[in-house]
């Protein structure tokens, strides 16, 4: 116990040591970029090795930072939830702060690189103790710090307008999720008359219904706004592809998990048992999330914003087998809620690792084709191999398709959901397939967007001069990229082995330990540990990948070296000389899908042709297409035009008239008086 | 000269005083000369000197000669001088515009002087010995309440200056009558704060005459967000 607290600590201190480093290196960018980013790294490392100590740990450490007074204590608790999402947070920081080293290099000179690094590792110190906070009051500050390096980072290029317009949406709804959250924790404190989280335990469920209610709703969507479930998404989508890109990468990956962390904590460990309409409701607002996010996602050019448009997918995709384990929870069936439980915490963590991983790909195509626009880019797989690479990797695997770990978590997804079907006899289990058949169609639409994405940006000719002058990403930011793709390869192939961490989580928060059930032939295969439950084998899978893909060269080898080789362009169908125009585009491959959803995007469309002499002789012509940016328009245009017209209403009473003013102070005397002589 | 001695009289002449007070108030809602206010204001700072006097006399307490001194001096001799000279600088000497017409503001301190009665009868729980509240806590609300009035029904800073201060009048009528005087540096301290408050806001005053070419306030109403 007493080295893992020391490594924690450790930890810590390496991370306020960088924000240091930073702060005094304004004036000299390269030290503070080497100095701080080190010093991150080797915080995220510590603190990676504590996080495995914690998950194993055999009891909770809990206690307390010298500071904090009479009111409130910083209790830190590093029980084994925290020390998996602290796992998550230090493979993400390790590989974000390798990639910084490349990717912040560039920027000496031009931007405040201290800054930068500053925000960076006070986000960091930030997310880790938001994960391992145990006292209310110490949770909100660290979540207070986080949400503010995340604008700070956020609007770091803060010269352009819709990055101040984006920094300021998140400041404005992360804050309104924060006061959401502050009110449910203090009906929680007010029901066990402390604020440390040790006294919140199962307290929730012996509240009043309606105060369950409230506690539920409350944290639900406070937590929400920062995990960006739909409709409480807008800052995201805004937000993601405006920072930095390394940043970028933290954000999908960790900053957004802080929400579903949060959920973790209040589901499994506030609420003893909840109410099943509790789980329906996450279940119900995990499959609108990832349908609509891959949905958004599908029609988006821009590479970063079709990613922040996928990690609404992907919390949703978590957020269904959250609700999935609560469902099951309220029916008493804890082996199913653990395996619900364990696939969202599974995705949780393939998320992260996939979605950096396809933003650092994203950043190292900005950093050298400097472009976020897709229908600019197009055969970057020559210039950018390993890039490309790492890239397919992140595509297949958040594509959810073998052998990847978004195969797996998204899996036992489905398991869990199958099972749920069988799992009680009222109309509740009718949810069960109508989400997985949702789900389904989300992860191929996703497939569909990620062809496209990749297609796009990395195949065929370059589409712009920059992309044809595109180069590698330097080496730091080609290993931090690598590690994350090893990552996905390893917890995709491994993922009966990583299965154990997960039995701590589920024995405290269920007492049920899965780890066992889930792995079959001698840990090769998953298998579902239910019923009926299917069983599957990455390792299998990606066996008989590689032989296949082997095969072509072995028949060659027997058959084909004595015949005759004709080199030639692909895809001309016989007509040399073709060029980038000739070019599926991003708009031309998701049009299918734009018409079959129309009903949602809305699409309008605008054509204009210029001629000359006649209209069969355009000289120009000039293409308008766009969607509908639905929940902006309607549900937010209202209420911001709603709380303006207030706002006009109210600024009558602001007349600028000092008599005005004395007025109302004189008439609320009077009343004050009258009132007051009444009692 | 046995009545000097006596509570009863005492009581009498303290509430005769600040009924006297509140007629000047009600006189100075419909005055028009500034001139004249700013001596009604100074008549009416006497009086309250000499309620506190008096109050000191027959109850014995030493240090409200002090007040009664110090508002003597200070309110009804230096003020008046200062706000006249002020006057003087900036060239106005009659004419008050209110903004109510006269008839109608009087009626309005009627009925502020009903509510302050109806408010200081549920306000009054008398202690041993201390007779003297009942009507004269009533009077301080009602000049307080009336004071207040006049500051909205005004236009020009400076008569709003002179309002505030007799609103401030009410405040130290009601103090001294409830608690026959407070701490002596808590009183020391009003007066100095009073003092002070008539020469920034005079300054002030002057000031946005200068800018505005107007000491109408209600031609400030650019400064508003």
């Amino acid at each position: 116990m007493f080295s893992l607290n020391v490594l924690f600590s450790g930890g810590l201190i390496a991370y306020a040591a960088g924000a240091a480093a930073g702060l005094a290196g304004f004036r000299a960018p390269r030290a503070a970029r080497v100095i701080a980013f080190s010093l991150a790294l080797a915080g995220a490392l510590l603190e990676i090795v504590a996080a495995a100590l914690a998950i194993f740990a055999p009891a909770t450490s809990t206690w307390s930072l010298p500071f904090g007074g009479a009111l409130f204590s910083w209790t830190v608790r590093l029980n084994p939830l925290s020390g998996f999402f602290n796992l998550t947070l230090g493979v993400l920081a390790a590989a974000a702060s390798i990639y910084s080293f490349g990717y912040v290099r560039h920027m000496e000179g031009k931007r405040n690189v201290g800054s930068l690094a500053f925000f960076y590792n006070l986000l960091l110190l930030s997310l880790t103790l938001v994960f391992t906070a145990a006292n209310a009051f110490f949770f909100l500050v660290a979540w207070e710090v986080m949400a503010l390096s995340a604008y700070c980072l956020i609007s770091f290029e803060h010269e352009k307008a819709p990055t101040r317009r984006a920094g300021m949406v998140f400041l404005i709804m992360s804050h309104a999720g924060t006061g959401l959250l502050l009110i449910g924790f203090l009906l929680l404190a007010r029901a066990s008359g402390s604020l440390e989280f040790s006294s919140f335990h199962q307290l929730a469920s012996t509240m009043s219904p309606r105060e369950q209610a409230a506690v539920f709703l409350l944290f639900f969507a406070g937590f929400g706004v920062k995990a960006g479930v739909i409709p409480l998404h807008v800052w995201l989508p805004a937000a993601h592809p405006v920072a930095p890109s390394n940043i970028s990468g933290l954000m999908s990956g960790i900053v957004i998990k802080t929400g579903i962390y949060g959920m973790a904590l209040v589901f499994f460990d506030f609420f003893g048992l909840p109410p099943v309409w509790t789980g329906m409701v996450v279940l119900a607002v995990g499959v609108v999330s990832a349908l609509l996010g891959v949905l958004y996602a599908l029609v988006e050019h821009d590479l970063k914003r079709l990613l922040a448009y996928h990690s609404i997918e992907n919390i949703g995709i978590i957020l269904i087998g959250f609700g999935a384990a609560l469902v099951f929870r309220a029916l008493g069936k804890p082996e199913l809620a653990a395996l619900a439980f364990i696939a969202g915490l599974y995705h949780t963590l393939n998320h992260a690792i996939f979605k950096c991983l396809l933003f650092f790909g994203a950043g190292s195509v900005l950093h050298s084709a400097r472009t976020r626009n897709m229908e600019e880019m197009g055969g970057l797989i020559r210039r950018m191999p390993v890039t490309a690479a790492c890239f397919l990797l992140g595509a297949i695997a958040i594509s959810g398709l073998p052998p990847l770990n978004g195969f797996v978590s998204e899996w036992l997804t489905y398991q869990a959901l199958l099972a749920g079907f069988g799992s009680s006899q009222d109309l509740t289990r009718v949810a069960f397939p109508i989400a997985g058949a949702l789900l389904s169609l989300t992860a191929a639409l996703a497939a569909a967007c990620f062809v496209k994405a990749f297609g796009i940006s990395f195949l065929a000719l370059p589409r712009s001069d920059q992309a044809a002058e595109a180069h590698e990403a330097p080496f730091s930011m080609q290993l931090g990229m690598g590690i994350l793709a090893a990552c996905c390869v390893a917890l995709g192939l491994g993922a009966t082995w990583f299965l154990k961490v997960f039995d701590p989580i589920t024995g405290a928060a269920l007492g049920v330990r899965m780890s066992a059930r889930l792995a079959a032939g001698n840990g090769f295969a998953l298998a579902a540990g239910t019923a009926h439950g299917g069983t599957v084998s990455t390792v299998g899978i990606a066996a008989v990948l590689v032989l296949l893909s082997a095969l072509p060269a072995m028949l060659w080898f027997v058959w084909g070296r004595s015949a005759r080789r004709v080199q030639g362009p692909t895809w001309d169908c016989g007509l040399p000389g073709l060029t980038a125009a000739n070019e599926y585009t991003a708009t031309g491959f998701s049009k299918p899908f734009r018409m079959v959803f129309a009903a949602l995007y809305r699409p309008k469309r605008e054509i204009q042709h210029e001629y000359e002499v006649s209209p069969y002789y355009p000289t120009a012509v000039r293409f308008e297409s766009e969607i509908e940016a639905a929940f902006e328009k309607r549900f937010y245009k209202p209420f911001q035009e709603a709380l303006m017209g207030m706002a006009r209403r109210m600024r009558s009473v602001q007349a600028g008239s000092i008599h005005a003013y004395l007025a109302y102070i004189f008439v609320a005397l009077i009343l004050l008086l009258l009132f007051g002589a009444r009692g | 000269m046995e009545f000097l001695n006596n509570p009863e009289f005492g009581e009498k002449l303290v509430t005769l005083m600040a009924a006297l007070a509140l007629v000047i108030q009600i006189a100075m809602v419909g005055q028009r000369s500034l001139i004249m206010n700013i001596r009604m204001y100074g008549t009416q700072s006497f009086l309250l000197g000499a309620i506190a006097g008096a109050i000191a006399h027959f109850n014995g307490a030493w240090h409200i000669y002090i007040a009664a001194f110090l508002t003597i001096t200070v309110k009804a001799i230096l003020l008046p001088i200062l706000l006249e000279r002020l006057a003087d600088r900036i060239g106005i000497r009659h004419e008050i515009e209110p903004i109510l017409g006269t008839p109608v503001s009087i009626v309005i301190s009627g009925a502020l002087t009903f509510i302050a009665y109806i408010v200081g009868e549920s306000f009054y729980h008398p202690g041993p010995g201390a007779a003297l509240g009942r009507n004269t806590l009533a009077v301080a609300i009602s000049i307080f309440l009336i004071g207040f009035f006049m500051m909205i029904n005004r236009r020009k800073a400076l008569t709003q200056v002179l309002a505030l201060l007799s609103l401030e009048n009410g405040v130290f009528l009601a103090a001294i009558c409830l608690t026959y005087g407070m701490p002596l540096i808590v009183e020391v301290g009003v007066f100095f704060d009073v003092l002070v408050a008539a020469l920034v806001l005079g300054i002030l005053v002057y000031r946005i005459r200068e800018n505005f070419e107007s000491m109408d306030v209600s031609k400030m109403r650019r400064l508003r967000g």
